[in-house]
């Protein structure tokens, strides 16, 4: 117990002195979620947009894919793009593999079909008045998207704080693709990962404390989104 | 002038018939009231009307140009009608803003918006309001807002899908107020969808009855569902509820729609109760002048509308609270 105290008391000094290497991991963190969640809600908006805007053929199949993917364990989606990326892979002559360009590849695969469903979603819960209270108004069909997509900003936002929330908490792809370079694609559950074990709990103890106010933040404001949303 | 002319139109959702029209012609500058039961095809109707609904066959002339519907052709037509919803919603964002959407879009200039936005708010009397969040306004304040929306884009036509229905009564009356002054000061034409029958054609210069998405001369007033057995002696008998029964000339069966023409039922004169094949007792509930006729509500077990003429009435003089008795001829009853 006196062991794990101390610990504790280490990380907080670790957190207060705003240590060096402390802060590169963080940074690292923060940087490789941060452009993942930005090309995810890239894609994944207008996707989710189009998806629940339009009726198709296949509409509900393409759903169900997305759904799915939702499961996906990070070291699968990992392995899947490791496959792409490895050094004789087709990708291969791009060095991609354990550079932070990596990561946020395989974090973009991990958190698209959130971004998507979830906007999908928020779309789909918009009172179709909107679109014909648009429509008899005069706006034409880009108008009425606008008007739908301000209508759900607070649902899309929802989203994008909770991909973000998932990207920075994963390890496996951080690990496989990142491969844990100090410095460079260390992440907090890397070097967590890493710490623990070598029994060192004292940084381990400091970046899961950053973690879990990082995480706090993350769900305060997906909190306080919702609330707007449902107002 | 003719701003609308429909010419045998129909429009099916699934292997249903929403509206069946052969022929309707409706003038620029009127009130044109559209009664009707529940899944008349009201909407349907107006949502034809403001061109967001395309036609399953048929045509419709606005202001004599046959309808295409292309996205574009729609969109330029669209600009001359505003429709007005049963539960009018406002965009999330503030009472400007939502009127400013449909001024911006026809690309009027920003000082030009706001006179027109201050303008149509006057007009509805809540040009204070103008930077209120939209979502925390009450409900007839959000009707008011909806109507100033409407009529800052001068459109030549209004649609109104029952306008009144989730208001209090307060704001109602200053609804059709509103709506009467728009068409009186700025030969807006109206076409109103309601229940309510007074309400409509208190203000409306036309009426329309739909049934079963066409159009019909018959007022839906007294319609009922009932069930018809074939009778010994050639005819019929109808049960509308239990102890309501009528004697009917023609032989029929099954479960019916029955609607009892209000000019045909006889108030009978000396004010005892009396008893007979189709003579119904009950309570006078109500008394109101309706254009030519004095429109007389009764509750013999279901309430019941009675229309007498003025001389009719001037004869008979029955007032609010008498039981009288009242004869339904068989040729009052018409079969749907």
């Amino acid at each position: 117990m006196g062991f794990f105290l101390d610990s504790f008391i280490s990380a907080f000094e670790l957190i207060r002195s705003l240590d060096t290497e402390l802060l590169l991991i963080v940074v690292v963190s923060l940087k490789v979620s941060g452009f993942s969640t930005l090309f995810a809600g890239v894609f994944g908006i207008p996707l989710g947009f189009l998806i629940s805007f339009n009726e198709f053929r296949g509409k509900r199949l393409l759903i169900t894919c997305l759904n799915t993917m939702l499961a996906l364990p990070t070291v699968a989606i990992a392995l899947f793009v490791y496959a792409f990326i490895s050094r004789r892979a087709i990708f291969g002559s791009l060095d991609l593999l354990y550079t932070q360009k990596a990561i946020i590849i395989g974090q973009t695969f991990l958190i698209f079909p959130i971004i998507a469903t979830f906007t999908i979603s928020a779309i789909s819960h918009i009172d179709q008045r909107y679109r014909k209270t648009a429509l008899t108004l005069g706006a034409n069909q880009k108008q009425v998207a606008f008007i739908v997509l301000r209508e759900a900003k607070y649902g899309i936002l929802a989203a994008i704080i909770a991909s973000f929330g998932r990207v920075i908490s994963e390890v496996g792809i951080s690990m496989m693709l990142g491969g844990n370079a100090k410095g460079f694609t260390r992440t907090i559950t890397t070097a967590m990962a890493l710490e623990y074990d070598k029994g060192e709990f004292v940084l381990a103890v400091a970046l899961g404390m950053v973690l879990i106010i990082i995480s706090f933040a993350i769900n305060l404001l997906f909190h306080l989104f919702q609330g707007r949303d449902s107002k | 002038m003719i701003l609308y002319a429909l010419q045998k139109i129909t429009k099916v959702f699934g292997s249903r018939r929403i509206l069946d029209i052969d022929f309707l012609e409706i003038e620029e500058g009127k009130i044109y009231a559209l009664l009707g039961p529940n899944g008349a095809g009201k909407t349907t109707l107006l949502d034809v009307l403001g061109f967001l609904e395309p036609l399953t066959s048929g045509e419709i002339i606005f202001k004599n140009r046959t309808v295409k519907y292309s996205e574009n052709h729609l969109q330029k037509l669209r600009r001359n009608v505003v429709m007005v919803n049963q539960k009018p919603i406002l965009f999330s964002t503030s009472v400007f803003k939502n009127l400013d959407f449909g001024l911006k879009i026809r690309n009027i200039p920003a000082p030009k918006r706001r006179l027109i936005i201050e303008e149509s708010l006057d007009l509805v009397g809540l040009r204070h309001m103008i930077q209120a969040p939209a979502h925390k306004l009450s409900g007839g304040e959000t009707q008011r807002v909806v109507l100033a929306r409407a009529l800052a884009l001068s459109p030549q036509v209004v649609l109104c899908d029952e306008p009144t229905a989730s208001i209090d009564l307060e704001n109602q009356v200053e609804t059709v107020n509103l709506l009467k002054t728009i068409n009186e000061e700025k030969n807006i034409s109206i076409i109103l969808a309601s229940h309510d029958r007074s309400q409509a054609l208190s203000i409306a210069h036309h009426t329309l009855f739909i049934d079963h998405g066409s159009i019909s001369d018959a007022s839906y007033e007294n319609l009922f569902s009932a069930i018809i057995h074939n009778a010994d002696d050639g005819g019929s008998t109808c049960t509308i509820t239990p102890g309501i029964e009528l004697t009917l000339s023609r032989q029929q069966k099954g479960k019916k729609r029955i609607l009892l023409d209000p000019s045909k039922i006889e108030l009978l004169d000396d004010g005892h109760p009396h008893s007979g094949p189709n003579i119904l007792n009950g309570e006078i509930l109500s008394l109101s002048k309706e254009k030519d006729n004095i429109r007389l509500m009764i509750n013999i077990g279901i309430r019941l509308t009675v229309f007498l003429s003025s001389s009719q009435y001037r004869k008979k003089r029955p007032l609010v609270g008498d039981l009288v008795s009242i004869q339904i001829q068989p040729q009052a009853a018409r079969i749907l």
